[in-house]
Formats: structure tokens, C-alpha cells, sequence
């Protein structure tokens, strides 16, 4: 169901706003009438007074720090809206917003559609009669922004598992409406065991997706990325910088860096996984050797490479098959260890390659990466982080709707109560795939019961 | 006879019946033609009301003002609640009609009914004027005019009738078709397209071995469709007893069974056998036919595992030996209907009194209408029944009655009556023909309603008793009684909700299912319909509010009328796919833009935005202001 409600005192929307560009903050903008209630449910202090920022701890709804943000309300009328407004600028980690827009769903808003905010203004009188062109320009640009990139995720995984769902959830509901709307017909006698079953393992498998999704399966699965270097190259201490935190022991002895450990880590807009840090070897142990060719299994599987060079050796020879797979497209050349060099001139290692110089040790020059990450990222991928996140918790609050009506239809049959009052929850469930997917249309329904049955007198 | 009317109806079938009685009752001066006034109000098909969506519809159509549900009550010989086991909300009542007297007391109806005329005519031609409809020809040369025109010509539109590889021309078995309309239909840019239906064979009943069938009766307390609480008890006429002081008549007594059977152990083969024979699969046919009522050759090929196939005989009347046999639908020739007929217990030895066929006919597809079932392509000509692609009496008297409304209001430059998918089955039907469209002949299934658990066939009256009230379509004393039944169940179920017992209140009690709630006596007194319906709302309370937040988000959409000149095409940021979709549905409300396959929730915003701004009306003032 759209909504589209002309009187918006009803439902309050939040999303994260889009445009702010700046990887370091995210900005959500909350409108409607639970603002006023949130602020001091959210920070457990009295609200700051009207457009003054305030600093405080951004607690869910089950009392725990989701991140230290910065929040500033405006009240109706004088508001971008013209309704109540909160802004809240939160880390720009995808996952800190989208924990945040959960947490803003679970308290009773809604995600706000493309353009909507900019809608609300208009009709709520922000905006002159004669900017209304410019406001149908932003709300068709976000729309299909945001049309690309549902399109872009359901390609994926999430896509197909959500269409297996419907397709059982359809199976379910014409075996339960033949009942209902036939009854004068031949069928076969109805086992009410069969429906609860079904919805229990359907439920079960969104439960799991669920799970997925709360990390964020596109985030989860962001670009691959696997760093290369001579033993020593400084490959773990790049990690441990990128990551913000001891993950991985550093040692000077060469080559213990042994688990191939896998951190997802926000870059700019983005997200990476380090892949296999065991290390590229030309000699040592036979563990060893076995870590590094994983490594050069896992190039297979590589969407970005960071050729770590240690700045003050010379080049290190690669194994053969290395070179092949490295293109400007995918690969960074890192001189690590800038701070050894007194001039800090490096030696470019081949052509057309970007060249970052840093120090691992000082953190000099990790700025210059995470840009160029970032930028090599951003060529492949057409949309943008912010996007994927509202529409990734989209999606996740709609797989989560669709399985609290799904338990109710369970418990409803389980207990036998009257079959019709269970299908309305399951067709509120399949309303709710339909927001992931496109809406689907009763007759798919029909379709499925027809089939199944040999309706007709 | 003076040849100017208000409103002219072509057909008196259901949809007819119903159009022009609406009209009439309106106040509008009215006039009927039919090709036969000995067939008004036929069922073509089998001799039953009601059922899963469509007996709620009757009580819909009682709600309006209509005949069909009194008529039913009235003349019926068998009546059935069905899935009385399960909730309110999909209980539905069901008769089975005496065909001939459902016909007389409804020709009687009319003939009695003060504004309308009737006369036998096949019509053969519209007349326009400016691309506007203002009468139509006759194949007796006579002309006739009218501001509005409501066709309800059913299956008639280039009927043809199969049986095997017999061919006839013919809107139903005994009908001739009407041959020239649908040129007149074309002339006027209005397009066409082919469905089929099918019917079974009759057969006589003293040939018919019932003892080896098992005996189906009705309930022994009928439910009836109209609501008699609210009418008056002079409406309970029957044809002999009209003019005189209408005693009143007790419906439901001295009810007829219907018998059940199965395909026999060779029917299958015979069936088999003989595919080659049938025009269904023989290619011969073209029309699409339906998918929930396939003929017997279709439930043998698709559902192969399935040994037998239930079959109903169902009498035809009172005062007639005719057997439908109900799930023997298939137009194979007749030398095999015979076989397959003999092939049935029971049926050994039956004598077939008519053949089954199929028949294939024009309609117009539907999304060519607005919700008020006025043309698009031709102003002031509205179209209701089988002709708009849906299949069933009650379908067909449901859009009978709307056009006939809305014919009239039309005619008085008033706005039309829509009824919402949110409010009625009838909405739905009306809805889904005019923004989707159909492939097969339309039939309502509750499946189909968004908000099933309002539509409970009891509550009608209220739900629709404020289209009753503002269009004046049920006389004053009534619309006092629906007033004040309505505001008695209303009180009752707030009362009910926040009364207490030492248990907690009786709308706990009630939800517990507890037995013996100990209800003010004042409650009990209530009429049996009253207590029902208080006791679902107080029961399903929960679900009824669930269903009505959803139905008020949509409802600020809903009331959001978008003008029929909107120029999509230069509607700005509507993608070209959708702008033309739009242009061609031209929904009537945003709520309606928003159910158009295709139409994004972006476009919906747009289209908000617009309106908001004014721009469809400067659009077509100033059309540089081009937006
Ligand atoms: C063979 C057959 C099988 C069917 N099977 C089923 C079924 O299985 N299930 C089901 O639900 N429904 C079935 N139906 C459909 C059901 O009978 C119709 O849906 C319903 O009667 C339609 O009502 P109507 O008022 O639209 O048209 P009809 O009842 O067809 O009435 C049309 C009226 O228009 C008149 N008319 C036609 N042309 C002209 C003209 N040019 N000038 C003047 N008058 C004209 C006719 O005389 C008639 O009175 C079947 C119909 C047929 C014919
Ligand atoms: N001075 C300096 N030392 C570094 C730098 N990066 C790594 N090292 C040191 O180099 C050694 C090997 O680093 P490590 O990260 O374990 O290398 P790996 O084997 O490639 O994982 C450690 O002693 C680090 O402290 C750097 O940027 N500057």
C-alpha cells in the first residue's frame, strides 16, 4: 500500500537524507507527529531547545548505544516539512545509520518513500505553488534512483529468495481460499496440518533471511578485497589501521599472520572485506606455503587488490600468475612505510596504476587510500551507500513484517480459529514481500488455485 | 408513446432489470427495450442466487434499492447458508430459483413500476450526435431518444452457439443474437473482443433414478437476501397475488431438493474418446472461456488423476419436470452428450430435453469505462452485464444497477455514484473491470476483496447506507429504518465493549467464546440479524480495526479526484510507459492511478503534487503552460 495520506498527521517517516555526500556523518531526518516524544525517549534527556544541535547517545528501544550523535529538532510549522522534524547526524558507517533507521521503524515510523519529504513541504504550503516542477524533478529522480537500486539488490540473492517465498506463500493461500470461496465443491477434505506447517517452515527460512539482512546482505557481501605483499610488506598492521582495532596480531617475526581473517570494513561510501591475510610467501614453513596459496586461490575470487609494497625494498618478484589478474580498475599500489623515507619518493610500480604512499605505523597517507578505495569502488557500483542502506532496511523491515504476520496466521490455524481470519494475515504478509519485489496481483493467486484444483460445477 | 426519454436500456436481462428499475425509481422517465418480453430476467444458465460472493452481492444490491435479492426471496424453492461452519464474514446465502417465477414476478415488478416503459424491439443501431450517444434504432424502424443509454445486451452481441460442430447464431438457446450492434459499437471506436461460456444439458425429471442419488435439502430456517427488517412487509408480493391486497408471503416454505451424483466409471472414456469432436479443442472456438467453470472435457484432460467428478441435478421450478445438471458443462456433440449422460448414475435412461453448448459472443473490455460504467469513447452511453465481460446474474445486476444510477444522475449533470473496493464487492467488481480488465468472463470471489472481513453480507445496509441515503434510492421510511438499525448496532457494540461483568467486560466474554454470557435482557430482545451483527464487531474486533486502518490510509486517496481532461502525456516527470497508461485508464480517483500496473508510488507523488498545484486545471486553460 502506498502511502500517500493528503492529511500526513498520521504517519511519521525517516530516512536517511540523501546528498549529504560527506562519508564521515550521516544525516537521518525524522517528520511527523512522534517527533516531539522521540527526542527524550531516544537520548533519555529533555530535548534541546528548537534548532540548537545537541550532543548525546543515540539509545534504541531496548536501552543500548547504537552510536554518539549529534540531534537537532525543528518543530511545525517552521521545519523543511512543516511538520515536526528531527535531525539526527550520526558516524557515516552504513551500518550505524541503518541500526538507527531500524531502531527509528521499531519506534514506530515509517520508511519515507523517494521524494516524499520534499512532498510533504509542498503540500504542506513550505514550498511556493511555482517550485512545484522543481519538486516533481526531485521526486522522479529519487524515485528512480531508488527503482535502480531495488533492481540492483534484487538481482541478487535477496531477489530470488524473496520470489521463492512468495511463490510457497501463494500455494498456501489458494490451498486456504479454495476452502473458503468453493465451498460447495468436490475437494479434497481439508487438513488443516498441512497450511500450519507450511507457514512454519516459510517462516523459519524468512526468520534466517532476516538474520542476513540485519547485517546487511549487500554489506555483508561488499566488495572483496585482497592485499598483497612480500612478507613484512607491513600487510597486517595496513589491516589493523583500516580496521581501527587489533584484529590481527602483528608481529615482526615474518609470517604470522596466519587465519585468514575477513573484516568488513567501511570505506568512504562503502564497505570492503579484506580477504586472506596470511600473507603472499616465496619461502618458509609449510603452513606457509599453504596460506599463500590460498591467497592466490582467493585472487580468484578478488574484486579489488591493494598491491602492498614495502617502500624501502626494492620490488619484490610476484608469483606468475599475479600480474594477469592486477588492472588499474581493480588494483591500488601501496608503498607502505613512508616514514622510513626521508624524501618520501617512491619508486611507481607499473603503469597507468594508482600509487598511494602511507605509513602504516603513523597512519599518514590512509586518508589518500580509503579516497582512492572509494573512488575505484564507486566506478564499478552505479548507486551509492546512503541508498543501499534505506533501502536495504526496506527491505528488512518488510521481511520483518511480513514474519510477525506470518506467526499470527500460524498461531490463528494452530489454534483453529476461522481460516479467513489467518489468510488476512497472510495476505498482510504477502503485501509485505510485495514492497521488496512489486506488489503481486490476486490473480497470480487465482492462478495457482485453478491449478490446483478442478474448480466448477 | 412520446419518443424522448431520460434514460433508455437496451436488454432486460439482470443487468437490464435492475438499470432500469434504478432509473425509474430515480424519478427518471425510462424506457426498456428487449428483443423478447418473454425472456426478461432468464437465467441462461443454471436456476440459482447467491453463493461465495455473489449472495453478498444480492444483499448489496437489496442495500441499493434493487429488486434481485427480493425477487429471489420471493420465488425461490431452496435456499442455503453456506460455510455456516466458518466466520460471519464469509457465510454466504444461496437459493435455488424457480426460473419461470423469478421471471414473471420480475416482469410483473417492472411493468407495475411507476417512469418505466417496456417495449419488444430488438435494437439495432446507437444513434450519436458529437460523439455523444441520444437514442437508438430499432429493427421495427422505430427510433427512440434519450440523454443517457445503458446497454445490458449480455451474450447477445454476435452470439454464436456450438454443439459439436453444429453452429447457431444466437445469444442463448431460443434468443436470436444481435447482429448489427456491435458494428454500431465499432462505428463509434469502441473496441471488442471474444469470450465463450457454456451450459449443461436439461433433462426431464421423471426419467431421472434418484434412489441412487443422495438427497441435498435446504435449511429448514431459510436466510433470506433482502433485508426484511427494513422493508416493508407489502413487498413480499408473489405474481398471483399482486393487485390485490398483498397478504404477504412467507418465503422459504415448502422448499424442493437437489440431488447428487458423480461421473460414472465411463464417462472419462467417452470423453476421451470424443476430444477430437469438441470445438473447445478442436480449435473451432476462439473466445476465452473461464477458468472456474471448465466443461467436463477440461476436468478430465487437466485434473487426469481425478476418477469422478461431482455432479448436482437441480430443478429448473415448481412447475416444471426440467433438470440442470450442474458440472456437466461441455459442447461436445450431441450423439456423445447423450453417452456421457447415460454414463452417469442415475441417469441411465434420462431423455435430454435441451443440449448443452457453448456460446462465444463481443464484449467490450471494460477498462474502455469509467467506475460510473459511463464509455470513455462515447459520452453519456453506459454499459453493464455480461457485455463488460463478467459472467453471472449477480455480477451483472450488481453493474445494472450502478449504470442505472449513475445513467440518471448523469442526466441531470450531477456527479456519479462510485462505490469503493473499500466499501463493497460490487466497488471491487466495478474497480477491478475498469483500471485491470479482464481475460475471462469476470466472477466475483471473496478472495478478491482487499477487506473480506467488512464485507460480511449482514452489514450491507450500513456499509452502503450512506450511498442510499444521498442518492435517495430507498424510500425515506426505509432509509429510517437502516438509521436506526444501524445506530442500534453501533451503540450496542460500544456498549457491549466497555460493559462489565464480575469476568470482565462482555466483549472479553465474548472474544473468550465463553458459553451463557449473562447480556442485559434489553440485548436479547434484539432481532437474531441485530445480535449477530453486534456480537461479529464485538468478536472480531480486533481484525475489523486491523482492516479499517488499512482502509482509512488508502480513503484520503481515494477521495482524490483526478478531472477525466488531465493531459498525461503532458503531465511532467511521468515516464512515457505510465502517461500513457494513465491516458488510456484515466482513473477517476488517485486511489484508483494507484492500482494501474505500471504506476509507481514516484508517480503517484507527482500526480499529488500536480493536483495540489492546480496545474491539471491551467494545463487545459493555458495549454502553453505546458507541465
Ligand atoms: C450459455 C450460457 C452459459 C452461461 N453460464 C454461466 C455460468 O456457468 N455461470 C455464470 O455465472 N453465468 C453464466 N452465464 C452468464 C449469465 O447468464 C449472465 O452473466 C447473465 O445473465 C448476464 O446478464 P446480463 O443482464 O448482462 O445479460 P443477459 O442475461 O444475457 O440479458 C441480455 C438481455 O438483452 C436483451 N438483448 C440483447 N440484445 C438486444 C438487442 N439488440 N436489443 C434489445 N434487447 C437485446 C436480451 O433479450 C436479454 O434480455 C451463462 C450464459 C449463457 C448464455
Ligand atoms: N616504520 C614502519 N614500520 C612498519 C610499517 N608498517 C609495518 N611496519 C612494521 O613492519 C613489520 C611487519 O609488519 P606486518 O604488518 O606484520 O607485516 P605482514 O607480514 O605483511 O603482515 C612490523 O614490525 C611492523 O611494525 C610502517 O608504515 N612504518
Amino acid at each position: 500500500m502506498i502511502s500517500t495520506d493528503t492529511n500526513h498527521q498520521q504517519e511519521t517517516i525517516a530516512a536517511q537524507a540523501t546528498g549529504g555526500g560527506e562519508a564521515a556523518i550521516a544525516v537521518i531526518r525524522v517528520s511527523g507527529p512522534l517527533v516531539p516524544g522521540l527526542v527524550s525517549a531516544i537520548y533519555h534527556s529533555p530535548p534541546p531547545p528548537p534548532r540548537k544541535f545537541a550532543r548525546g547517545k543515540y539509545r534504541n528501544v531496548r536501552g543500548e548505544v547504537l552510536d554518539d550523535t549529534l540531534h537537532c529538532r525543528f518543530p511545525a510549522p517552521r521545519s523543511y516539512t512543516g511538520e515536526d522534524v528531527l535531525e539526527i547526524s550520526c558516524h557515516g558507517n552504513p551500518l550505524i545509520a541503518r541500526s538507527i533507521l531500524r531502531d527509528l521503524s521499531a519506534r514506530g515510523c515509517r520508511l519515507a518513500e523517494p521524494g516524499e519529504f520534499t512532498r510533504r513541504a509542498f503540500l504542506n504550503g513550505r514550498m511556493d505553488l511555482s517550485q512545484a516542477e522543481a519538486v516533481i524533478d526531485i521526486i522522479r529522480a529519487r524515485g528512480d534512483r531508488a527503482l535502480q537500486v531495488a533492481r540492483h539488490q534484487l538481482q541478487g540473492g535477496l531477489g530470488k529468495r524473496v520470489k521463492e517465498f512468495i511463490h510457497e506463500l501463494l500455494e498456501i493461500l489458494a490451498g486456504l481460499e479454495a476452502y473458503i470461496d468453493f465451498p460447495e465443491e468436490d475437494l479434497p477434505v481439508e487438513d488443516p496440518e498441512g497450511p500450519v506447517k507450511r507457514i512454519q517452515r516459510l517462516d523459519t527460512a524468512v526468520a534466517r533471511l532476516i538474520k542476513t539482512a540485519r547485517y546487511g546482505a549487500l554489506l555483508r557481501e561488499g566488495a572483496r578485497v585482497l592485499i598483497i605483499g612480500a612478507p613484512n610488506a607491513g600487510k597486517s598492521s595496513l589491516l589493523n589501521r583500516l580496521a581501527g582495532h587489533d584484529r590481527v596480531l602483528v608481529s615482526n617475526q615474518p609470517g604470522t599472520t596466519r587465519d585468514a581473517v575477513e573484516e568488513r570494513i567501511p570505506v568512504g561510501d562503502h564497505c570492503i572485506r579484506i580477504m586472506d591475510t596470511a600473507g603472499l610467501r616465496s619461502h618458509g614453513d609449510q603452513l606457509e606455503t599453504m596460506g599463500m596459496r590460498k591467497t592466490l586461490e582467493y585472487a580468484e575470487e578478488a574484486d579489488f587488490f591493494l598491491l602492498l609494497l614495502d617502500a624501502t625494498l626494492p620490488h619484490p618478484a610476484l608469483p606468475v600468475s599475479l600480474p594477469g589478474l592486477l588492472t588499474p580498475d581493480n588494483t591500488l599500489v601501496v608503498h607502505n612505510k613512508i616514514d622510513l623515507l626521508p624524501n618520501q619518493t617512491v619508486q611507481p610500480w607499473g603503469s597507468d596504476f594508482k600509487q598511494i604512499s602511507l605509513s602504516a605505523l603513523t597512519g599518514e597517507g590512509l586518508d589518500d587510500l580509503e579516497a582512492a578505495m572509494n573512488d575505484l569502488i564507486e566506478a564499478t557500483n552505479p548507486v551509492a551507500a546512503e541508498e543501499f542502506v534505506v533501502i536495504g532496511a526496506r527491505h528488512a523491515e518488510a521481511l520483518e513484517t511480513a514474519s510477525v504476520s506470518l506467526e499470527e496466521s500460524h498461531s490463528l490455524l494452530l489454534n483453529h480459529e476461522p481460516t479467513e481470519l489467518a489468510v488476512s494475515h497472510l495476505r498482510t504478509a504477502l503485501h509485505h514481500f510485495g514492497e521488496i519485489t512489486g506488489q503481486v496481483d490476486n490473480e497470480a493467486m487465482l492462478d495457482r488455485l485453478f491449478a490446483n484444483f478442478c474448480i466448477g460445477k | 408513446m412520446k419518443n424522448v426519454f431520460d434514460v433508455i436500456v437496451c436488454g432486460a436481462g439482470h443487468a437490464g432489470c435492475e438499470a432500469a428499475l434504478s432509473a425509474a425509481r430515480l424519478g427518471a422517465n425510462t424506457l426498456m427495450l428487449t428483443g423478447n418480453l418473454d425472456t426478461v430476467a432468464q437465467m441462461s444458465c443454471n436456476p440459482a442466487i447467491g453463493g461465495q460472493a455473489k449472495g453478498h452481492m444480492v444483499r448489496e444490491i437489496d442495500a441499493l434499492g434493487g429488486e434481485m435479492a427480493i425477487n429471489t426471496d420471493v420465488t425461490a424453492i431452496q435456499f442455503k447458508l453456506l460455510n455456516a461452519s466458518r466466520g460471519l464474514a464469509v457465510q454466504a446465502p444461496r437459493a435455488q430459483s424457480d426460473k419461470k417465477a423469478y421471471q414473471f414476478r420480475m416482469k410483473h415488478t417492472l411493468e407495475l413500476q411507476p417512469n418505466l416503459t417496456l417495449f419488444q424491439a430488438t435494437v439495432t443501431g446507437l444513434i450519436f450526435e458529437n460523439g455523444k450517444v441520444v437514442g437508438c434504432r430499432t429493427n421495427l424502424d422505430l427510433d427512440f431518444h434519450g440523454k443517457t443509454v445503458v446497454v445490458t445486451t449480455g451474450t447477445f452481441l454476435r452470439g454464436l452457439m456450438h454443439i459439436g460442430q453444429n453452429k447457431n447464431e444466437g445469444g442463448r438457446m431460443g434468443d436470436s443474437s444481435a447482429k448489427t450492434l456491435s458494428a454500431s459499437f465499432l462505428d463509434a471506436g469502441i473496441e471488442l473482443q471474444r469470450l465463450k461460456t457454456g451450459t449443461p444439458p436439461r433433462i426431464q425429471g421423471r426419467t431421472i433414478d434418484f434412489s441412487v442419488m443422495e438427497e441435498q435439502r435446504g435449511d429448514p430456517t431459510p436466510t433470506l437476501f433482502a433485508f426484511h427488517d427494513t422493508r416493508q412487509d407489502s413487498d413480499l408480493f408473489h405474481v398471483e397475488q399482486s393487485g390485490e391486497d398483498r397478504p404477504g408471503w412467507e418465503p422459504g416454505v415448502r422448499q424442493i431438493s437437489c440431488w447428487i451424483t458423480h461421473t460414472g466409471d465411463q464417462t472419462a472414456e467417452i470423453v476421451h474418446k470424443n476430444l477430437c469432436r469438441s470445438p473447445l479443442y478442436g480449435g473451432a472456438i476462439e473466445g476465452t472461456g473461464p477458468r472456474y467453470c471448465p466443461s467436463i472435457e477440461d476436468k478430465f484432460v487437466r485434473f487426469a488423476d481425478k476418477p469422478r467428478h461431482r455432479l448436482f441435478l437441480e430443478p429448473e421450478g415448481r412447475s416444471t419436470n426440467e433438470y440442470y445438471i450442474n458440472g456437466l458443462s461441455t459442447s461436445l456433440p450431441f450423439d456423445v452428450q447423450v453417452d456421457l449422460v447415460h454414463s452417469i448414475p442415475g441417469l441411465e435412461k434420462a431423455r435430454i430435453l435441451r443440449p448443452a453448448y457453448a456460446v462465444e459472443y463481443d464484449f467490450a473490455p471494460p477498462t474502455q469505462l469509467f467506475p460510473s460504467l459511463e464509455s470513455k469513447k462515447v459520452e453519456n452511453l453506459f454499459f453493464a452485464g455480461q457485455i463488460n465481460g463478467t459472467s453471472g446474474y449477480e455480477e451483472a445486476a450488481g453493474q445494472g444497477l450502478v449504470a442505472g444510477v449513475n445513467a440518471v444522475l448523469k442526466g441531470r449533470g450531477e456527479d456519479p455514484m462510485v462505490l469503493s473496493r473499500q466499501e463493497c464487492y460490487i466497488g471491487v467488481l466495478i474497480d477491478d473491470l475498469v483500471t485491470k480488465g479482464t481475460l475471462e468472463p469476470y466472477r466475483m470471489f471473496t478472495s478478491r476483496a482487499e477487506h473480506r472481513l467488512l464485507f460480511n453480507h449482514g452489514s450491507a445496509e450500513m456499509r452502503l447506507y450512506h450511498h442510499a441515503r444521498k442518492h435517495g434510492l430507498v424510500c425515506s421510511e426505509r432509509l429510517q429504518r437502516m438509521e436506526a438499525k444501524k445506530q442500534t448496532v453501533e451503540d450496542w457494540t460500544a456498549r457491549l465493549n466497555t460493559g462489565r461483568t464480575p469476568n470482565g467486560t462482555f466483549g472479553e466474554l465474548v472474544r473468550r467464546r465463553e458459553s451463557d454470557i449473562p447480556f442485559p435482557s434489553e440485548f436479547n430482545y434484539l432481532s437474531a440479524e441485530i445480535r449477530s451483527e453486534i456480537l461479529y464487531r464485538v468478536g472480531y474486533e480486533g481484525y475489523l480495526k486491523r482492516e479499517q486502518a488499512q482502509v482509512e490510509k488508502v480513503k484520503s486517496m481515494e477521495g482524490l479526484r483526478l478531472s477525466p481532461g488531465i493531459d498525461y502525456g503532458r503531465v511532467r516527470g511521468l515516464k512515457k510507459e505510465c502517461a500513457d497508461k494513465l491516458a488510456e485508464i484515466r482513473p477517476f480517483t488517485l486511489g484508483q492511478a494507484s492500482r494501474i500496473s505500471g504506476v509507481t508510488p514516484a508517480d503517484i507523488h507527482i500526480l499529488m503534487v500536480h493536483v495540489k498545484a492546480g496545474l491539471d486545471k491551467k494545463a487545459s486553460d493555458r495549454p502553453e503552460a505546458a507541465l
